[in-house]
């Protein structure tokens, strides 16, 4: 008969991890943290290797194993793993990061230097690829983005919000094969869609290069956008308030238009913003069918006519000093005017947060009652 | 009502059918209604298929001389005596150059949903939210000229660097001292393009898994790394993959930014990364389309038929990928 051995064994290494935030683990995470990027850039300045070289083949196992020892203390054997997923999920976050930052400062501090009055307000008559950046600017082609881009604005956002609505609205049976071609159509090459303008209008004859053949070559690149984002604003207005109008004895289009459109309202603004933030920088389809231009021009309707994209796509080609100038100018332009649409589109999401948490409180508050 | 009530019997005989509940627009601007919007998808549908008719009607003269040898071939000449268009390298160019995108741009964007969604708080989270849909926001041809003028040199170094230390493999050889314009650095410049789109559907997805299986897993004490392999991949895998799909059909369509850090060749380049001559269709097309001939124009017709057709299918499989990996979502 055997008895129970009683004597109490050691605990292991792992228990109660939630009491083991002592001194000593925080001082080993703070240098394992610390250390192996000091080592490098120490190796790098004292040897003059290169930077690339020493983050891959110092700084990267260094830190690995700096930041295992850490987890073994921590959590014993399976630290390791844990360690070495932290470490490289924060590298190569800080890549796209610096992939980001990077792109953000050329733009500004390049485009910096070539924005002025001048830049902004004059056109590209006269000026050839060395003149000097005092004369000539992209005038012209922020009055054509303006009047291209509006365009597909004023035709895309009503049709976009139709199909919005039939995704949402109605009970069609298409729905779902609807919804999922929409969502592939956002990946429409935009080359392709300049080559159907193209093929359609310009080859055929119906038309010479013209604002408007531009402005419908970006139409199928701003609707999957629209009517994605209008789907998602409308879902989330709640069934009640439809019912409610309906009940109330409104026709389906007035319960719409008063109720659950309004409703929307925010979410419908963000879903035109981005959209237009996102053929706004479209190129290829602008060279297709719009070509470019020196002069400004006005007229959507006949004539080639400048736009910010293919003004910089001009300017890039061009290859010498004061050409790229002109280019990273332009692209500080581009980069602006999406800055605004996207802080307008962010603005206008925070709103629609706080109605709907004002909403909600309401409710509370009624409940209460 | 009254004359239900009065007849009785005129539902008898229906009691065995169900009774249908449905309502129907009765009024005129009712229908009108509903018939615009449905109306308005139906033509968004017929737009894709217009873009078909027209490429085809186009292209067909191309196609038809051509053959198959149009996607295999690769010889591309428009002088008059013989007219041979094919795409073949550009077609192989376009499939290496988004296959070295996806290398780069999945453990990126999967780190990036990881870190945004498991270990920022609320604040960092935030703030790289928007960074990231800015990112997504910014056109192609601003990347195009930051690829061409800032990060061209530098990612040439890198592709120099594995030259150097890893010339004996196959894909990283060179035979020319240059490293300009490879499929290496347009592959990077279409990972920055790409990253976004994977890692906010990634986020999207990894946002929407049941908390309880996180924690449950946590709790039967698996570490952070065994729940993000065996619990968070497996049960987001679906969407995953499908933005994964997205990004891909992306990276095929890209025109404008590989156009300016690519060297277009007709001479397929199986796999040497990292030697500066690659292909691409959508940038050959913008480079031929100014001084295209008669007969060139239907041959670049024909090569935005051929990539319509292969990012049609790639986007249509990540959106229905993406829609199965959401079944909550009708």
């Amino acid at each position: 008969m055997s008895t129970i051995d009683l004597t109490p064994v050691a605990r292991p290494a792992n228990a109660e991890p939630w009491k083991r935030k002592d001194r000593s683990m925080v001082v080993a995470a703070g240098l394992a943290a610390t250390v192996p990027a000091l080592i490098t850039a120490l190796v790098t300045a004292a040897l003059g290797w290169d930077p690339s070289v020493t983050v891959m083949a110092i700084f990267l196992p260094l830190q690995l194993v700096a930041a295992g020892i850490v987890g073994v203390r921590a959590y014993g054997k399976r630290g390791i793993a844990e360690a070495s997923l932290i470490v490289v999920t924060l590298l190569l976050t800080a890549l796209v990061a610096a992939l980001l930052l990077s792109v953000l400062w050329s733009v500004i501090s390049a485009g910096a230097q070539t924005l002025s009055w001048t830049f902004l307000s004059q056109n590209n008559v006269y000026i050839s690829p060395t003149t000097s950046l005092e004369y000539g600017g992209v005038g012209h082609s922020i009055i054509g983005t303006v009047l291209i881009v509006g365009l597909t604005t004023i035709v895309t956002v009503p049709f976009g919000i139709a199909i919005a609505v039939y995704l949402t609205e109605t009970r069609g049976k298409a729905r779902g094969a609807i919804r999922i071609l929409i969502q592939a159509m956002s990946g429409l090459p935009s080359v392709v869609a300049g080559l159907f303008v193209y093929s359609a209008l310009i080859a055929s004859g119906i038309t010479q290069y013209a604002g408007w053949a531009g402005s419908l070559a970006l139409l199928p690149l701003m609707l999957p956008t629209v009517a994605r984002i209008a789907e998602e604003a409308l879902r989330l207005v709640p069934a009640e308030y439809r019912n409610g109008a309906l009940a109330l004895g409104a026709p389906a289009y007035r319960a719409f238009l008063q109720v659950t459109l309004p409703a929307a309202k925010t979410g419908i603004i963000t879903a035109v913003l981005l959209g237009i933030a996102r053929i706004i920088g479209e190129t290829a389809p602008l060279l297709l069918t719009t070509f470019a231009a020196n002069n400004t021009s006005f007229n959507l309707f006949s004539g080639s006519m400048s736009s910010l994209p293919t003004y910089l796509y001009q300017y890039i080609s061009n290859g010498n000093d004061t050409s790229t100038q002109r280019a990273w100018g332009a692209a500080l332009v581009v980069l602006i005017l999406v800055g605004i649409l996207f802080t307008v589109a962010r603005v206008f999401g925070r709103a629609k947060k706080a109605t709907s948490k004002s909403l909600t409180k309401a409710n509370n508050a009624r409940k209460a009652n | 009502m009254a004359q239900s009530q009065s007849t009785p019997n005129a539902s008898a005989p229906a009691s065995g059918a169900r009774r249908q509940l449905a309502t129907k627009p009765f009024s005129r601007a009712d229908k009108l209604f509903y018939r615009a919007s449905s109306v308005a998808a139906y033509i968004a549908v017929s737009i894709v298929g217009l873009i078909l008719v027209f490429l085809l009607m186009r292209a067909w003269p191309a196609l038809q001389r051509q053959g198959i040898n149009f996607v295999l071939g690769s010889t591309w000449d428009a002088s008059p005596d013989k007219v041979i268009f094919q795409i073949g390298p550009m077609l192989w160019g376009s499939l290496l150059i988004s296959l070295v995108g996806l290398f780069f741009a999945v453990p990126m964007a999967l780190a990036v949903a990881y870190f945004i969604e498991f270990m920022a708080n609320k604040v960092v989270a935030k703030v790289a939210t928007v960074l990231i849909d800015l990112l997504a926001a910014l056109p192609s041809v601003v990347i195009g000229l930051w690829g061409m003028v800032v990060f061209s040199p530098i990612a040439a170094h890198w592709a120099q660097l594995l030259n150097q230390s890893f010339g004996w493999l196959p894909f990283f050889a060179n035979d020319t001292e240059n490293f300009i314009g490879s499929p290496f650095i347009a592959g990077w410049i279409v990972a920055v393009m790409i990253v976004p789109i994977i890692a906010s559907v990634s986020r999207e997805i990894f946002s929407q898994i049941d908390r309880d299986l996180i924690n449950g897993s946590l709790a039967l004490g698996a570490g952070k790394a065994s729940t993000f392999f065996r619990v968070i991949l497996p049960t987001s895998g679906g969407g995953v993959v499908g933005g994964i799909l997205l990004g891909l059909g992306r990276a095929l369509g890209e025109t404008v930014a590989i156009f300016f850090v690519l060297n277009l060749v007709f001479d397929i380049n199986w796999g040497d990364i990292v030697a500066p001559k690659g292909g691409s269709v959508a940038s050959m097309i913008l480079a031929k389309f100014g001084e295209a001939t008669a007969e060139e124009l239907n041959a670049l017709m024909a090569s935005g038929l051929v990539l319509f057709i292969v990012t049609l299918l790639v986007n249509w499989l990540a959106a229905y990928v993406v829609a199965k990996a959401q079944p909550w979502r009708k």
